[in-house]
């Protein structure tokens, strides 16, 4: 990749007491849209945190948007969105009012912080519900505010912490959609921290997993699914047994799922000597899912390596 | 595309430099603490205090006009008030820079230490939106994710504060100096009574400064909008409950009030002596009054224990520092 790395780090330590909660990190983070993976408790927040200085470092180096971490604190987060997990909202005041604040924190002067807030309100899909008063807001209604507030001082990378949590599947969809288009749409690089692989599958190109505070694995979706190639899941119609037959001659693993699909281990980079086999056999399928789960198994490969590691 | 029918427009202004950005916190802390409809009420009673000490620096201006009403008007008092205020006058008249000067001086330092109260209560109520609620919200994740350090946040809060005391002390005092002075039949009287002014912004800054710092430790003990007014009131009411039990025990534990540290300190920038002194020696009906004084309070006004009101006050800072350190981090 061409341009610079937006994090950079090396051997990042972070100690809670005795508890490891970063663990020699070693990353180097290029612009797009990054999820970070990893189980509850794995080091995710502890990562954004150190990296915004939220946290300190106990030892090693960190460059965000190369500028060292603990000694540029201001130029950096002038450059830099932030929506952390938790509610974080200043009791008393009203959405618009919120959102410029923040704006005005950010470096943003009060004329054009308050046309930004009101643009950045109609971005993520509030409308009059921003003059009430934030403590009235529903947990969907914060979500947005925070998406809203990371993003008013058009930052060059925004940092989403569990941006989708106490969401309903409508709400989740329309804050993923509007995430992905961040990078998409405008070129701001998006760090989604996340445990739920379905929203990192759906908005990141790039995937760092973490666990027991260290990066397992570090690579491009598109990558990670070419890993998982030789594996696929089929749509039939009808012909199911006849199908499963010729794999178990083939000596391919066949697995019937629990959604009646069949999950099929051909073993090949393509899938053409599995739709050959269909065609042989006359079962026209009626969709063919290339290394369904890629992300999932991947996941769960890295963390029982790290299980069996520790 | 976005859901929705608004697209997102980068920004290439020009950033505000870190001086407004702090600005904004004090500000914003400002605006919270006047949605106190009791806040505001006892701003106003603060200002009518100023409004009160200008029309009593009018009334002695008066005294000076042979035909003015008030001039008029003390010949109807009691005879001993009418004696006291015929010596005030002719002493005024006879020594002007030092009368005026002298008059305020007294003046300002019983109106600094008895609005003081006022101001110590105004920024007890004040204090959930210092740092209290930010702490309750988590909000401070947010001032810390911002181009703000946590020194900018404090300082930010700490002009809060700062403001509210104006408010409610030092701008009702410099209001009643100013209006005072301005009344009076001589523009003279501003120039004499400078000192007197310059004593009450000394002392009203220093003292705005040390209670500004424990009202910021005070607020980041707790996250309960509640328990920190009333941790700030019960300290303030312990230090006035234990000055005369101490005074007969143990003198030092006097200075774990702040506001008889804070008087201390008052005595020793008016150097109130020295005036009571002038005065005593001046007019001869207010020295037979002071002889009436007992030896420990003229003591007291003599030889204020600055060093201990220092030495309490400073601990007292110290231990909020360490509060602030502690408890105003993100978590």
């Amino acid at each position: 990749m061409a341009s610079a790395p937006v994090i950079q780090t090396e051997g990042l330590c972070k100690l809670f007491g005795q508890q490891r909660a970063l663990d020699n990190v070693t990353l180097k983070v290029f612009p797009g849209s990054i999820g970070l993976l990893g189980p509850n408790g794995a080091g995710k927040s502890t990562f954004m945190k150190c990296l915004l200085q939220l946290q300190p470092i106990t030892s090693g180096s960190a460059k965000l948007l190369g500028r060292e971490v603990g000694r540029e604190g201001r130029e950096i987060r002038k450059r830099v969105g932030y929506a952390p997990e938790q509610n974080c909202h200043i009791p008393g005041m009203v959405g618009c009012e919120y959102v410029t604040y923040c704006a005005q924190l950010s470096g943003l002067p009060f004329q054009a912080a308050r046309q930004r807030a009101h643009e950045m309100l109609d971005f993520v899909g509030m409308s009059q519900e921003r003059y009430r008063k934030v403590d009235s807001y529903s947990t969907g209604m914060k979500q947005r505010l925070k998406l809203a507030q990371a993003i008013v001082h058009d930052p060059e990378i925004v940092f989403l912490d569990e941006p989708t949590n106490g969401l309903d599947p409508k709400g989740q969809a329309q804050i993923l959609e509007l995430v992905q288009g961040l990078w998409r749409n405008y070129g701001i690089t998006v760090i989604l921290s996340s445990h739920l692989l379905h929203d990192v599958e759906r908005v990141c190109e790039q995937i760092v997993i973490i666990a027991r505070g260290r990066v397992l694995v570090h690579d491009t979706l598109e990558n990670l699914k070419a890993r998982k190639r030789g594996a696929a899941e089929v749509v039939l119609a009808r012909g199911h047994r006849e199908l499963q037959a010729a794999c178990r001659e083939k000596n391919w693993a066949c697995d019937t799922l629990p959604n009646g699909h069949l999950r099929i281990e051909h073993r090949a980079d393509t899938l053409n000597p599995l739709l050959t086999l269909m065609d042989e056999l006359h079962l026209p399928p009626l969709e063919v899912i290339p290394s369904p789960n890629a992300l999932e198994e991947t996941f769960v490969q890295a963390l029982e390596i790290s299980h069996a590691a520790a | 595309m976005p859901l929705h029918d608004a697209h997102y427009q980068h920004w290439d202004g020009v950033h505000t430099g870190i001086w407004t950005r702090r600005w904004v916190i004090a500000h914003n802390g400002l605006v919270a603490c006047l949605r106190n409809k009791a806040l505001r009420s006892l701003m106003m009673s603060c200002w009518f205090g100023g409004l009160m000490m200008a029309g009593a620096l009018f009334c002695i201006g008066q005294l000076l006009v042979p035909e003015s009403s008030v001039a008029l008007w003390v010949p109807k008092m009691n005879p001993n008030v009418q004696a006291f205020v015929r010596m005030l006058t002719s002493w005024l008249q006879d020594h002007p820079e030092i009368s005026v000067g002298t008059t305020q001086n007294v003046l300002f330092y019983y109106y600094c230490v008895y609005s003081l109260p006022l101001s110590i209560f105004a920024l007890g109520m004040a204090l959930p939106t210092l740092v209290t609620r930010d702490l309750a919200s988590n909000a401070i994740v947010i001032y810390s994710s911002k181009a703000v350090t946590r020194g900018d946040y404090l300082l930010g809060k700490f002009c809060t504060a700062f403001g509210v005391m104006a408010m409610t002390w030092l701008g009702p005092v410099f209001f009643g100096w100013f209006m005072g002075n301005l009344l009076a039949p001589d523009w003279k009287f501003f120039w004499h009574a400078r000192i007197a002014l310059v004593h009450a912004l000394v002392f009203g800054l220093c003292s705005m400064v040390i209670l500004c710092s424990l009202a910021l430790g005070v607020s980041a003990i707790s996250r309960r909008e509640k328990s920190t007014p009333a941790i700030w009131f019960i300290w303030w009411a312990l230090g006035l409950a234990i000055q005369p039990i101490a005074l007969h025990t143990k003198p030092w534990l006097r200075h774990v009030g702040f506001g008889y540290d804070l008087r201390q300190i008052g005595l020793a920038v008016f150097n109130l002596g020295r005036d009571l002194k002038t005065a005593q020696d001046g007019i001869p009906i207010f020295g037979q009054f002071l002889q009436g004084i007992s030896a420990e309070t003229r003591s007291a006004i003599n030889d204020p224990t600055i060093f201990g009101a220092l030495g309490g006050l400073a601990i007292m800072l110290i231990v909020m520092a360490l509060i602030i350190r502690k408890r105003v981090v993100p978590e």
